[in-house]
């Protein structure tokens, strides 16, 4: 039975240096050929590092003290990373592939045959091969992943999030080819984003944060047999929405505010980068308690209609900021809260508290009040426990949260936010989104760009579609999705 | 961030770049040891013919980028003539002292400087860099492992470049406000490069992973893509600057505009 396995692990232990305890202690798993694995855990359960060692790049290019009873491995292996950003390592489309070929010493007169095969095989077909990666949409950057992976002509595929940073289309994309060409091929997926996987894999794989495997069998029996798990760690699971809404009923779309005022009109208003215009809102407004999702394609324009309206990029200034907006000659960044996609760029302190009281710097608070706001926000964010740590040291969730805080804490009008929720596990989401609602039950405008269609269902007022720079407004019905909601 | 601008391919883009780019250093030391200004003029009239006809960018472009070091030109060239040594003086004030020697040394600086923009530019705008670690590997034998390397880094460059905008973006939301002066400096330097750093060391080590994981590593047997030799374009190439060097000593010896030969001579 033992030679059978496709690649298999026995008593893995993994400690990181200056951490306390293992990551994992005593685990084993093993793969059968064909198989088609999903591998979920809460977040920091170390589900990638698991993915490495499997694959081997830990030990051999990531230097991890790691320690098994015997493993085996297969040598024969692609990897797809997260990042469509940083795994090429070439400026062009041909050459990425070419890459692949050079390191398997490919003949250069074969080489064009293979770039072509591989790039159809991802349905990749460009007018020309000599196409600049940066020129490509994130979802034909990871099927170009794929296609340098194939390249190695794997007979397993480390998937590692390879969709978490693509907009539905471009992850719709990404999965169908993954489906096409991965039919005879061993596959290890991590992924947070399940719908998309679960007619895919037949066996689901759970960890816990201690390393421990929690769960193991068909898509049917862990999710079934073990839901109550997934509820406890806050892992993405079928129908957590639909669970988490009916538990909490007044999680509903709809404005809150009983007067709800205008803060910010736009007239005939346009936004520039490079001189060239990206965004144009004819005839809108912005009213305090509204929650905007603006949605649409990656690179459709939509963070800079956020930026547009910080004042952050140049715009032909249509855009009126209503009195209510600016008491007492304020600037535009004490009354609008702005959440960046990537956290650590908005940090500026060497402390987590720190952080919270430069945001407060400009509030005319004495020492008392501005340490209980601190405390009380750290404690509403669930970040007291990490109040002395660096910033940078803290989990991608903590991270998060704690550039939502930073944002929040003076009680802004309008918040503005650029996926606040990607790449976070459920439980993380949950908490983000109950904090965006209780800000928005005490007026705050809320706009955040988002790909996740059930923000945009069951919590917006508003979705502002951003295609080719206009915006095509929805209103959302709140009747019948709150229907759906009980129906399910 | 676009760092493309359209060009039209020219012979010079086919000559090999890593023998172009010996050639260049060659040509750059040599004119350390040029001492007559007069050669410098000349040599500098057929860098910018070369510079302006056969890089293949527009006209406007070239203007565009060069205008740099018509800076550069008069940068160093003024310190060397205000306050450098010489006995015939024109004019002097407090510490300005502006004598004929120093201005012709000056003068002869600047004109270097420029030579050395123009035909960096020449090099620059004629060679790809892919193509350039390329032909490295496969002509100087330059290990894999570094060609690679650096290649990569060429790509994050760009990435970098946005990084830093998005960084400016944020910290001015968060209300960050900078002291004048040197402490102001030391604050933004701090408050930039702690975290494009962090964001650098990662991004580099994630596609560091990326290579591995495609089976790069530095010391394998492997082809190559694209396949770079030496050939006629790098001939002519050789014989256009022999000629040129050559010419321009022989003009030296009819065309006198400043007149001295040797600006390191005091009489």
């Amino acid at each position: 039975m033992e030679q059978d396995h496709m690649i298999s692990i026995q008593n893995l232990r993994v400690k990181f240096p200056n951490e306390k305890s293992f990551l994992f202690k005593d685990f084993s798993l093993s793969i059968n050929p064909g198989e088609k694995v999903l591998l979920v855990g809460p977040s920091g359960s170390g589900k990638s590092t698991l993915l490495q060692i499997l694959s081997g790049l830990i030990p051999n290019a990531v230097e991890v003290p790691v320690k098994y009873d015997s493993r085996s491995t297969n040598d024969s292996w692609g990897y797809v990373f997260q990042d469509p950003d940083v795994q090429f390592c070439m400026p062009y489309v041909d050459e990425e592939i070419a890459f692949v070929l050079e390191n398997l010493a490919i003949p250069r007169n074969e080489m064009n045959h293979y770039i072509e095969k591989y790039l159809t095989q991802v349905g990749l077909h460009l007018d020309d091969r000599h196409t600049k990666i940066q020129e490509l949409s994130g979802g034909m950057k990871q099927r170009l992943a794929i296609a340098s992976v194939l390249a190695l002509e794997p007979e397993l595929l480390y998937l590692d999030e390879p969709t978490a940073m693509l907009d539905p289309s471009g992850t719709q994309q990404v999965w169908d080819t993954i489906k096409n060409v991965s039919e005879d091929k061993t596959v290890i997926i991590v992924e947070h984003k399940i719908e998309q996987v679960l007619d895919f894999v037949d066996r689901v794989v759970m960890i816990d944060q201690h390393g421990q495997l929690q769960a193991d069998g068909t898509p049917d029996e862990v999710f079934t047999a073990h839901k109550q798990l997934f509820q406890q760690y806050g892992i993405w699971y079928p129908n957590v929405w639909e669970d988490y809404l009916n538990k909490n009923l007044n999680m509903q779309n709809q404005v809150t505010a009983n007067n709800s005022r205008r803060l910010i009109s736009f007239d005939h208003f346009i936004g520039y980068r490079n001189k060239q215009a990206k965004i144009r809102i004819d005839e809108k407004n912005i009213h305090s308690g509204e929650w905007i999702c603006v949605t649409g394609e990656n690179g459709a324009g939509k963070s800079t209609l956020l930026l547009s309206i910080m004042q952050l990029i140049s715009t032909n200034e249509q855009i009126h900021y209503e009195n209510s907006l600016f008491e007492n000659d304020t600037t535009i960044y004490d009354q609008i809260g702005f959440v960046f996609q990537n956290p650590e760029l908005q940090f500026v302190t060497n402390k987590v508290y720190d952080e919270l009281a430069y945001s407060l710097k400009n509030q005319h608070l004495s020492n008392t009040e501005m340490k209980e706001r601190i405390i009380e926000t750290l404690r509403a964010y669930d970040l007291l426990s990490v109040k002395e740590k660096h910033p940078f040291q803290l989990s991608t969730g903590q991270k998060k949260r704690l550039s939502v805080a930073t944002a929040s804490i003076t009680n802004p009008k309008l918040l503005l936010l650029d996926e606040p929720t990607f790449g976070q596990d459920a439980k993380n989401t949950f908490r983000i989104i109950e904090i965006l609602k209780q800000l928005q039950a005490s007026g705050t405008a809320i706009v955040m760009v988002t790909h996740d269609t059930y923000i945009k269902k069951y919590l917006s007022t508003f979705e502002w579609m951003v295609e080719n720079g206009e915006i095509i407004e929805k209103q959302l019905d709140v009747s019948s999705s709150h229907q759906s909601v009980k129906m399910s | 961030m676009q760092l493309d601008f359209s060009f039209q391919q020219t012979w010079l883009h086919k000559t090999n770049p890593a023998f172009k780019f010996l050639l260049m250093l060659i040509l750059f030391i040599g004119m350390l040891f040029i001492h007559n200004p007069n050669f410098l003029i000349i040599f500098m009239v057929g860098a910018w013919i070369m510079y302006l006809g056969y890089t293949g960018h527009s006209f406007f472009n070239l203007l565009l980028f060069a205008s740099p070091f018509l800076l550069i030109f008069i940068t160093s060239s003024i310190s060397m003539i205000l306050f450098g040594e010489g006995q015939t003086t024109w004019f002097q004030f407090g510490l300005i002292h502006v004598t004929e020697e120093s201005f012709y040394r000056g003068l002869h600086l600047g004109m270097r400087s420029m030579i050395f923009g123009l035909l960096g530019l020449l090099f620059a705008l004629t060679t790809r860099p892919v193509l350039l670690f390329y032909s490295l590997m496969q002509q100087f034998k330059l290990k894999p492992k570094f060609a690679y390397s650096f290649m990569a880094a060429v790509r994050i460059l760009p990435i970098m470049l946005e990084e830093f905008q998005s960084l400016r973006h944020a910290l001015k939301v968060r209300g960050v406000t900078y002291q004048k002066g040197v402490k102001g400096f030391y604050q933004k330097l701090q408050q930039y490069v702690i975290p494009l750093l962090a964001q650098s060391i990662r991004r580099a080590h994630r596609i560091a992973v990326a290579m591995e994981a495609k089976k790069f590593s530095g010391d394998q047997q492997r082809t190559y893509y694209y396949k770079l030799q030496i050939g006629k374009y790098d001939l002519y190439f050789t014989l256009l600057l022999i000629s040129w060097v050559s010419i321009t000593f022989y003009l030296t010896n009819f065309i006198s505009i400043i007149p001295i030969d040797h600006v390191r001579s005091t009489n």
